[in-house]
């Protein structure tokens, strides 16, 4: 468990209304920093600059799709180590299976709630070692 | 298609007339026997014809005032035993039996009494008569003796009593004459009888072989005409045969011509010796211009593993019947089809490999469908999310207050369009997992599970669910801990179903109880309510798809009609068994058992 309270999330997903629900939920609900990246292509940059604590991706993105981006991710040094989860609508077990295999460190399903969404999130950032 | 083969080939038909014809030997015999007996009675009227006519001479002959009576009842005695043999040779002839030796036995009788009566005229007659007289009676037996011959040799010893029956009398009366001549005479007799009966032994010898020949002959017609009816009959047999495969080549090609499914037959090296019309349209080759080419070299890719040259090369080893092969086909315009193909090897009863039919398939379209509807549920699946995500998240975060204070019918209003939109997301949800489900495509991860936690689980979920309905959830009796392999996710899913659906149909201020037990080594969870339970009408259907027992209820109380169809299917794949039954008192209880793993 990290001796860190989680704080600081940067959030990658192209639907401007999730990601106005997702900034809401965890500012207003989970008192957290949150930064959000449209782009995909420009997230690792983001990344780097606003060094957040862990990183939620969204699947399915125009340009380039989530697992895509965590495999970057993995391939940059910067952001080697950041603890990333999926949010994805992609329920289907065999692909969280194969997320968990890239080294997600978890995964929730949309539609997600808002109310619970800190929450999970803390519960994912204190299973990790 | 299958012919019945034709009965008997050549060594069949052997044996069929090796059992027709009877062992020859001792049939031989009888027959002979029988053509003895038969010549002997047919010449018996002309005997007797001669008999009567020589005896009537005779009594003219010798008769005198002297010996009237004796002559008298000579010629009366004639006529009685000739009458008898004619009745004999009558009852001879509509004889009903076969039996030979029986009618010889009274045609030797009547022979010898003939042969009697002449010996008995000669030994009466001879020594009262005078010297003119007893010459003629000499000559006159003698004559009968010799004449004898034709008619009785047919079987030598007939001819034998027959004449032994004439010369004993007549010799014993010339020897005891006491006349010196006639003595002589009597000595000479038996001599005459041994020539007379060596004669009639040659005779019958002759006869027989005659007989034997005839016999012979008529075994050869007889066989001759068996096997000509055999041949007959295999030849019937042969124009069926040949019928029913004219027949059933016209059925096939019927069947082949007219088949959706592209037919070739190649050869093994692969050569296409017939095709079908399907294949021409498929493959977009006139018959002309597919038969005698390569198949494998016309028809298949280079570059496709599956039915090229090499391949062909090992199936032909192999050739074993193989099916659902599918293979990239390209057809003579350059587009390329997919082909589903089986192929069937031809096997001659030796074992040779005679041909092989190749049917095709084309699954281009098949599979591109299929493509389809795998890329719309997909779509569906995060079109239809996404949305929902943005609808439910804002909902959300209004109705639990973090925006601030809001109207209370505000609220009301927000909080009903958050309800609304998670029973279009449970829609959705649902229609997806019964496509999956039902294209096969479902798969279920089970893990060892505690039971009685799913179970405690399921009701902190549910309980808000419930209170919805103002329905109370709790456990009834103590939850065993039991382990039980299951797919935690789908067993959930199981659990929220039958709670939910409790939930919906119990009466406001009840509560929905749920219990466990365990027994042979199974866990059964129930969920019991106080709900109208379930109509007669609707307990056969209930598990079915897009099942409702009331429609009124479905608006009233929303869900898809899919929750017991999935949670039965789920529950299958899980090898458990899900029911229900009539609560005491009430309502209904929901079950499903899995196996206890510990």
């Amino acid at each position: 468990m990290p001796a860190d309270e989680l704080t600081r999330i940067c959030y990658v997903e192209d639907d401007e209304d999730i990601q106005r629900i997702v900034r809401m939920s965890l500012e207003r609900i989970g008192k957290m920093t949150v930064e959000v990246v449209s782009d995909p292509l420009q997230a690792i940059d983001t990344i780097i600059a606003f060094k957040p604590q862990m990183v939620m991706l969204d699947w399915m993105m125009p340009g380039m799709d989530g697992p895509t981006l965590f495999r970057k991710m993995k391939a940059t040094p910067e952001t080697a180590s950041l603890p990333a989860v999926f949010i994805t609508a992609k329920a289907s077990q065999k692909e969280l299976d194969e997320l968990r295999e890239l080294g997600a460190a978890g995964t929730l399903s949309k539609p997600f709630t808002p109310k619970d969404l800190p929450s999970q999130l803390r519960a994912i950032w204190a299973a990790l070692p | 298609m299958e012919t019945s083969p034709p009965t008997g080939g050549s060594p069949a038909a052997t044996d069929q007339v090796a059992q027709a014809l009877p062992p020859r030997e001792g049939t031989d015999q009888r027959r002979v026997l029988a053509d003895q007996v038969e010549l002997l009675y047919r010449q018996s009227v002309q005997s007797i014809v001669a008999t009567i006519v020589i005896g009537a001479i005779a009594t003219f002959e010798l008769w005198s005032e002297e010996y009237s009576d004796l002559v008298i009842f000579w010629w009366i005695l004639t006529l009685f035993i000739s009458a008898l043999r004619f009745l004999l040779y009558q009852a001879w002839k509509q004889r009903t039996d076969q039996d030979h030796d029986k009618w010889l036995r009274w045609f030797a009788i009547g022979a010898l009494a003939t042969g009697a009566n002449w010996g008995f005229a000669g030994s009466v007659f001879f020594p009262s008569h005078a010297d003119e007289q007893q010459v003629f009676l000499a000559f006159l037996l003698a004559g009968m003796s010799s004449g004898g011959i034709p008619f009785f040799s047919a079987v030598w010893w007939v001819y034998g009593l027959y004449a032994a029956g004439i010369m004993l009398p007549f010799a014993y009366v010339l020897a005891t004459f006491g006349n010196k001549l006639f003595t002589e005479l009597a000595l000479l007799i038996p001599l005459f009888y041994a020539v007379n009966v060596a004669v009639s032994v040659r005779l019958s010898q002759v006869f027989a072989s005659g007989f034997r020949l005839r016999q012979a002959y008529g075994k050869l017609a007889e066989d001759y005409s068996t096997l000509n009816r055999q041949l007959e009959g295999q030849l019937e047999d042969l124009a069926k045969a040949h019928r029913e495969v004219e027949e059933s080549g016209r059925k096939l090609t019927l069947f082949v011509g007219a088949s959706p499914i592209a037919v070739f037959e190649v050869d093994q090296d692969g050569t296409i010796l017939e095709v079908n019309p399907a294949a021409e349209n498929l493959f977009g080759l006139s018959v002309t211009e597919s038969l005698g080419r390569s198949l494998p070299r016309t028809l298949i890719p280079d570059d496709e593993p599956t039915l090229n040259h090499a391949w062909w090369k090992d199936y032909v080893a192999r050739h074993e019947p193989i099916s659902g092969l599918r293979a990239r086909v390209l057809r003579r315009d350059g587009i390329e089809l997919i082909v589903d193909f089986s192929l069937t090897p031809l096997i001659s009863h030796s074992g040779e490999l005679l041909s092989i039919i190749v049917q095709g398939r084309d699954v281009t379209q098949q599979l591109e469908s299929e493509r389809l509807k795998k890329e719309f549920t997909s779509t569906l699946s995060h079109e239809l999310r996404t949305p929902l995500t943005s609808i439910i998240g804002s909902l959300q975060l209004v109705n639990t207050g973090v925006m601030g204070d809001v109207d209370a019918e505000l609220i009301e209003l927000t909080q009903i369009a958050e309800r609304n939109a998670e029973r279009l997301l449970d829609l959705i949800n649902d229609l997806l997992d019964i496509e999956k489900i039902e294209s096969g495509k479902f798969t279920i991860y089970p893990e060892v599970l505690s039971l009685d936690e799913l179970v405690k689980e399921a009701l902190v979920l549910n309980g808000g669910f419930a209170e919805r309905y103002q329905v109370r959830l709790q456990v009834l009796g103590t939850l065993p801990a039991v382990k039980v392999s299951a797919d935690r996710k789908r067993a959930l899913q199981v659990m929220t179903n039958l709670i939910s659906n409790a939930a919906k149909f119990s009466p406001e201020g009840s509560t929905v109880d749920v219990s466990m037990d365990i027994s042979n080594g199974v866990a059964r969870v129930n969920v019991h309510d106080r709900g109208p339970g379930i109509p007669e009408s609707f307990r056969g259907r209930i598990f079915g798809r897009f099942a409702q027992a009331d429609m009124t209820a479905t608006r009233h109380k929303g869900g898809s009609g899919l929750g017991l169809a999935i949670c039965k299917r789920l529950i299958e794949m899980m090898a458990g068994r899900i029911g229900f039954d009539d609560r005491e008192g009430g309502g209904t209880t929901f079950w499903f058992e899995l196996d206890i793993i510990e």
